[in-house]
């Protein structure tokens, strides 16, 4: 690890009240990032989809019924203390993806991967896709393919790079210009494409930054396990399988406690011990 | 000497000594390790200068603005394109997935003459020779007025040239789509006057009424109203959505008013009686307007909250205090059109919605609806005309509608031949096997479509169409969109295939066939022929790419004219029997329209609406009886049998079965088509008396084990 | 032959037995051994350092000469055709339309080289297909503006003389990989002199070592 003071962490929250469950980002992302797409994509479980919505209802009979979009990017684990355990990194046998510390992103290179899967296995979140398959585009549709993200072969495995590919080209007109990058030239082709406007993205680690504002990320141990896991201090945020300690940078938003509890698998009595920690930091200081 | 095993063994060690010693073995290493990670058949896109080209989306009527990124010239990705006044910045996916229609596979990439069963490629020149030469004699036998012409909901430039062609060519018979912009206008019509356009101020609203419409999956100008939605929450504007399941945008609504499906006319003319009794608003808002007695008379009686009670399903008290809420707040606006407001809707609804609206004072008012003129701003040369098109012109129409055109056309024929233009009829819709045989009684069909479409298969003569990407057009916004803005939509890459812009196909075939015609037609090319006609706005129209013609509530409060609603008009009755009622669902990703969805749009699609070959229905657990979740069953309605996968929805009303609506298409694109059953195929026309608007919002189904 | 056969038919079971008691004293049957030993080793050997590297190669010629050097010592940099863009990336290799800000339509030199530039190139409106050199494949990203511009490191330190050369070499291409020939260097071995003989993973991320103290992360300079 690089001790940097200037490391980025790039991060996102979504508010789930906002989201409509258009697709507007899944389709981005697909353009975005060359994503290819088969005859019959039914079958979810090889449908390669960086960003994923899931839909998630209440489960009470119309008219009460309720719905919520959980939008679903690699979620860029950092692991406890950031320190890049991400549960995919670690078990990587050919470092085809490790954990930039100046970011915060973790990486997927396609080159590297010889297709073992072990890190679809460590997902907790389901966020790497395997290309069973060669892509293959109707003719001539391989026109509209971006050179700013390598199309993938058969036999590795792909997910969400946070557009990656974005921040290198904001960097580039932030040398020449000898600056820093603003906050609003590196946003993910998900975000920009939101009509709802229910995706926030930027640097966790800036406070200027809006996502930082939003998430309050707490820089103490978290009560429950004693790590640092930028736990935020927000009451209505909260991130999947939080308790897991996967440290995860996307972070969800929600007035509706249904949905809060639904990021993870509370037993009896555990959720209501959980939704009072929000915040709780602030006995540390 | 001898040769033995040792010379072989000394031979072999040589060799690999003298390979192990040479750069041989390293470098094969590394190559062929490099070799598997570089497929020569995986695609290398080629890297250049990125460049930002702006134009309009004309996928749907919400005509967003585009920014198009460009690698050395060759489009890569569609975003949207901020600061525009209709979409700020927002797209949605069918817009961001643009691209493929470029290179889709069914696109028609050639001009196309059909003989016997197939299409066979022939020159733009031959083409439009034939086209003139069969319409000439037409015109030579006298009567013009068998020309037809289907097209799409649009009141650009485009529409006004087909306009222009049926004109000097001699017909009245030009049909168009049923649209939200379509209905809207008809409601307009009957309700304030011929000539005016609708637009629900939804941004400014504090209490949106929705009757159904799918505010956030694609009703109106999709990304407006995704937008406008996100910032009522915002702004703690309240939504209420009156639906028979939990749409989308019924999920993002403060409150859901369950009505049983196609009771929502009712619902709202119980609302106008509440107003009228309670709220005591027919003295002075009423005045001026036609046939208000009448109406006032007829609401109150025929529609007290007891009875509307009875027909709606929702309770009376609930009624009352709906109307009572929508009167007090700050700027209430009611939205008609369920789904997305175009297939299956009656002038009925729409009107008491809109009367609603005129009750409450909110017409031409901040947060209401706005009775808009036409969005004037082409100045087309006096069309000439000669003397049979004179009399062909002034002949009446053979229907009223589209729908009554089908009617016609398959029991009697009546046309010669039909123009097709942005419209996919023989998909969209109700009972397409019917608009098929009604298209063969018709001798010569010519379509302008793009792709190969379900109507286009059905042409003589293709001429095909550049796509939005590929062309220069105004498109102007409509669509309930409380604003009138013209956008230029402009080419991002030269056709990709032997395409031309409908507008010069038209040119040319005008010109093709003298006389009066190409006098009317004496453009060098659809370009300069837009140049001239907007002129009025070309400059801020090239140079910004946008004119807002007007974002304001236009002036004075227009007058009501009742009578529509005074005659008491009948609800459409629901055609067929069974336990269920089949209703079409509008899903924000797929297209449900003349245009198909995009691969991209399809992938997106979850396995609780398209699964394998199947549509998978919504129905609520409670009324599935033996039936399971997944399990395969037998949908059979008046109209037709299909097999449909079950999906359990506790978010539908029991009784109802959801049916997601743009499956099913049948032609060349295997990423998009053969998937699931076009729920047109089950749903029969209801034709509403008065509007000539197929009025079936469903439709009386059977559901029984495969 | 026959002995070939006869030996093949001493059978199966001894024979491996057979040659290692007899071979010390059979000198013939070694010193054929060694003299085959040494026929191959040579013949690999040789054909590993000479004929390999001739057939792993694929050469092919520019669409014609280009003088780097004369250019260089007209425009006086690097940066005057291959140069960073406003918005930070790099142009890489001139197009047509930079070529036509000096050239015009007639040649402005007389040799064949300009003649072909100017009638095949110029006169049809085409982009010159170059070959390029340090051409990195598709996985690749490489930000000429972070090394160039903020570390201010010079053109030669990985393209090494080429702006002073007056004639292109031919392009030399892996058959296997596709590779220019510069990313594994010139150097059979993969041996470098100067920092610009080989343009692998390793030595950038041997320099970023040396630099910046970390060899990087993967998506610094992957895509």
């Amino acid at each position: 690890m690089i001790e940097n003071k200037k490391a980025h962490k790039f991060g996102m929250v979504i508010d789930l009240d906002k989201c409509t469950g258009c697709g507007a980002c899944m389709v981005s992302c697909m353009a975005e990032n060359n994503v290819p797409f088969k005859e019959d994509e039914s079958n979810k479980k090889d449908s390669i989809t960086w960003m994923r919505v899931y839909r998630l209802t209440n489960g009470k009979s119309f008219p009460e019924t309720q719905i919520a979009y959980i939008p679903r990017p690699c979620q860029h684990c950092g692991g406890i203390g950031d320190h890049g355990h991400s549960p995919c990194v670690s078990v990587c046998p050919a470092t085809a993806t490790d954990y930039g510390y100046d970011t915060g992103i973790v990486s997927q290179i396609y080159t590297r991967c010889f297709g073992c899967r072990y890190c679809m296995g460590a997902c907790p979140y389901h966020a790497r896709y395997f290309n069973w398959w060669d892509p293959k585009w109707p003719e001539g549709m391989e026109n509209y393919l971006s050179p700013n993200v390598s199309p993938r072969m058969r036999g590795v495995v792909e997910k969400c790079s946070f557009c990656y590919h974005r921040y290198q080209l904001a960097r580039e007109q932030a040398i020449v210009e000898d600056r820093e990058i603003e906050e609003m030239e590196y946003q993910t082709a998900c975000t920009t494409a939101c009509p709802a406007g229910a995706i926030v993205f930027g640097d966790l680690n800036n406070p200027a930054h809006k996502v930082h504002q939003i998430v309050k990320p707490d820089p103490h141990p978290d009560p429950l396990n004693h790590k640092v896991v930028g736990k935020s201090r927000n009451p209505k945020v909260f991130r999947l399988l939080e308790r897991l300690g996967t440290n995860t940078k996307v972070y969800y938003m929600s007035d509706r406690e249904w949905v809060r509890k639904a990021g993870d698998n509370y037993l009896k009595g555990e959720w209501e011990n959980v939704k009072t920690h929000h915040g709780a930091s602030s006995s540390h200081g | 000497m001898k040769i033995d095993r040792r010379s072989f063994l000394g031979l072999g060690l040589g060799a690999a000594a003298g390979i192990a010693l040479s750069p041989v073995g390293v470098k094969l290493t590394d190559d062929s390790s490099i070799w598997t990670q570089n497929w020569p058949w995986t695609p290398v896109p080629e890297d250049g200068e990125i460049t930002y080209d702006r134009s309009v989306c004309s996928l749907c009527p919400g005509a967003c603005g585009i920014s198009v990124r460009k690698i050395n010239g060759r489009p890569v990705k569609i975003e949207g394109l901020d600061d525009y006044p209709i979409n700020n910045g927002g797209a949605c996916l069918h817009g961001i997935s643009g691209l493929q229609y470029l290179y889709d596979p069914a696109r028609i990439k050639t001009p196309l003459k059909k003989t016997g069963n197939k299409f066979e490629k022939i020159s733009w020149d031959e083409a439009i020779a034939l086209v003139a030469q069969t319409l000439g004699k037409i015109r030579e036998s006298g009567t013009p007025e068998s020309l037809g012409l289907i097209t799409g909901a649009d009141s650009g430039s485009m529409a006004q040239l087909f306009a222009r062609f049926m004109d000097a060519f001699g017909s009245p018979n030009t049909y168009t789509m049923p649209s939200l912009e379509s209905n809207l206008a008809l409601t307009a019509a009957a309700l304030h006057g011929a000539d005016r356009r609708l637009g629900f101020d939804l941004d400014h609203s504090d209490f949106i009424l929705s009757f159904g419409a799918a505010l956030i999956e694609g009703w109106g100008a999709p990304v407006a109203c995704i937008q406008a939605n996100a910032s009522r929450c915002e702004r703690k504007a309240k939504l209420v959505q009156v639906d028979y399941r939990l749409s989308n945008t019924a999920n993002t609504a403060d409150k859901i008013i369950a009505v049983k499906p196609g009771t929502e006319a009712d619902l709202a003319l119980g609302l106008c009686a509440v107003l009228l009794t309670k709220a005591q608003i027919s003295t002075g808002r009423l005045f001026g307007d036609v046939n208000k007695f009448a109406f006032a008379t007829m609401v109150v009686k025929e529609y007290t909250p007891a009875k509307v009670e009875a027909i709606t399903g929702v309770k009376a008290a609930d009624i009352e205090a709906l109307a009572m809420e929508f009167i007090k707040a700050k700027a209430p606006v009611a939205v008609p059109g369920k789904g997305r407001g175009d297939v299956g809707q009656s002038l009925r609804e729409f009107a008491a919605v809109q009367t609603l609206n005129a009750l409450a004072g909110r017409l031409n008012k901040e947060g209401g609806v706005f009775v808009m003129g036409p969005a004037d701003y082409l100045n087309f040369p006096e069309n000439v005309m000669d003397e049979v098109a004179e009399k062909g012109a002034g002949k009446d129409q053979l229907a009223g509608s589209v729908n009554e055109l089908v009617d016609t056309l398959e029991k009697n024929g009546g046309l010669s031949a039909l123009f097709i233009y942005n419209a996919n009829p023989c998909y969209v819709l109700s009972n397409p096997e019917k608009v098929k045989a009604a298209m063969d009684k018709v001798g010569f069909k010519v379509s302008f479509s793009s792709f190969m479409d379900e109507t286009a298969l059905r042409s003589d003569v293709i001429l095909p169409a550049s796509i939005f990407l590929e062309r220069l057009e105004d498109v102007v916004s409509g669509a309930g969109l409380a604003k009138t803005v013209v956008g230029l939509c402009r080419p991002m890459v030269k056709p990709v295939f032997d395409t031309k812009h409908p507008g010069d196909a038209l040119i040319l075939l005008a010109q093709a066939m003298g006389h009066s015609i190409a006098q009317s037609f004496a453009w060098e090319s659809y370009d300069s022929c837009l140049g001239e006609v907007a002129e009025k706005i070309w400059e801020n129209l090239s140079g910004d790419g946008y004119v807002v013609i007007d974002d304001r509530p236009p002036a004075g409060t227009p007058a009501t004219d009742f009578s529509f609603l005074a005659s008491g008009p009948k609800a459409a009755e629901v055609m067929g029997e069974g336990d269920y009622t089949l209703v079409p669902v509008d899903k924000m990703r797929l297209a449900g329209g003349s245009m198909a969805s995009s691969p991209f749009a399809v992938k997106t699609v979850s396995d609780k609406v398209i699964s394998g070959k199947y549509s998978v229905v919504e129905i609520n657990p409670a009324t599935a009886g033996a039936l399971k979740d997944g399990d395969v069953a037998v949908l059979k309605t008046a109209m037709g049998t299909a097999k449909v996968k079950i999906g359990f929805n506790e978010g539908i009303m029991p009784g109802v079965i959801g049916m997601p609506r743009g499956l099913g298409h049948a032609f060349n694109n295997p990423y998009v088509a053969g998937k699931g059953v076009n729920v047109n195929d089950l749903i029969g026309p209801v034709i509403e008396p008065g509007s000539g608007l197929d009025a079936a919002f469903g439709v009386k189904a059977t559901l029984s084990k495969a | 032959m026959s002995e070939i056969e006869n030996n093949a038919n001493d059978g199966p079971g001894d024979g491996a037995h057979q040659c290692t008691n007899n071979g010390p004293k059979d000198d013939k049957g070694l010193g054929l051994g060694v003299v085959f030993f040494m026929g191959a080793f040579l013949i690999c050997f040789l054909s590993g350092w000479l004929l390999f590297p001739k057939l792993l190669y694929s050469k092919k010629e520019q669409p014609f000469n280009f003088d780097h050097n004369l250019h260089a010592e007209e425009t006086g940099d690097c940066e005057t055709c291959h140069f960073l863009r406003e918005d930070g990336t790099f142009s890489g290799i001139p197009g047509l339309v930079a070529c036509m800000e000096c050239h015009t339509d007639e040649p402005m030199g007389e040799t064949d080289d300009e003649a072909v530039f100017v009638e095949e190139y110029v006169a049809q409106g085409k982009e010159v297909p170059w070959l390029i050199y340090a051409k990195q494949p598709d996985c690749v990203f490489f930000s000429h503006a972070a090394h160039t511009g903020a570390d201010g490191m010079d053109c030669k330190t990985c393209h090494g003389h080429i702006g002073e050369s007056s004639s292109s070499r031919p392009y030399e291409e892996n058959r296997i990989t596709g590779y220019s020939r510069d990313i594994w260097g010139k150097n059979i071995w993969g041996i470098k002199k100067n920092s610009w003989d080989r343009m692998k993973m390793d030595d950038c991320a041997q320099c970023h070592l040396d630099k910046m103290g970390h060899k990087g992360y993967c998506f610094q300079c992957h895509k």
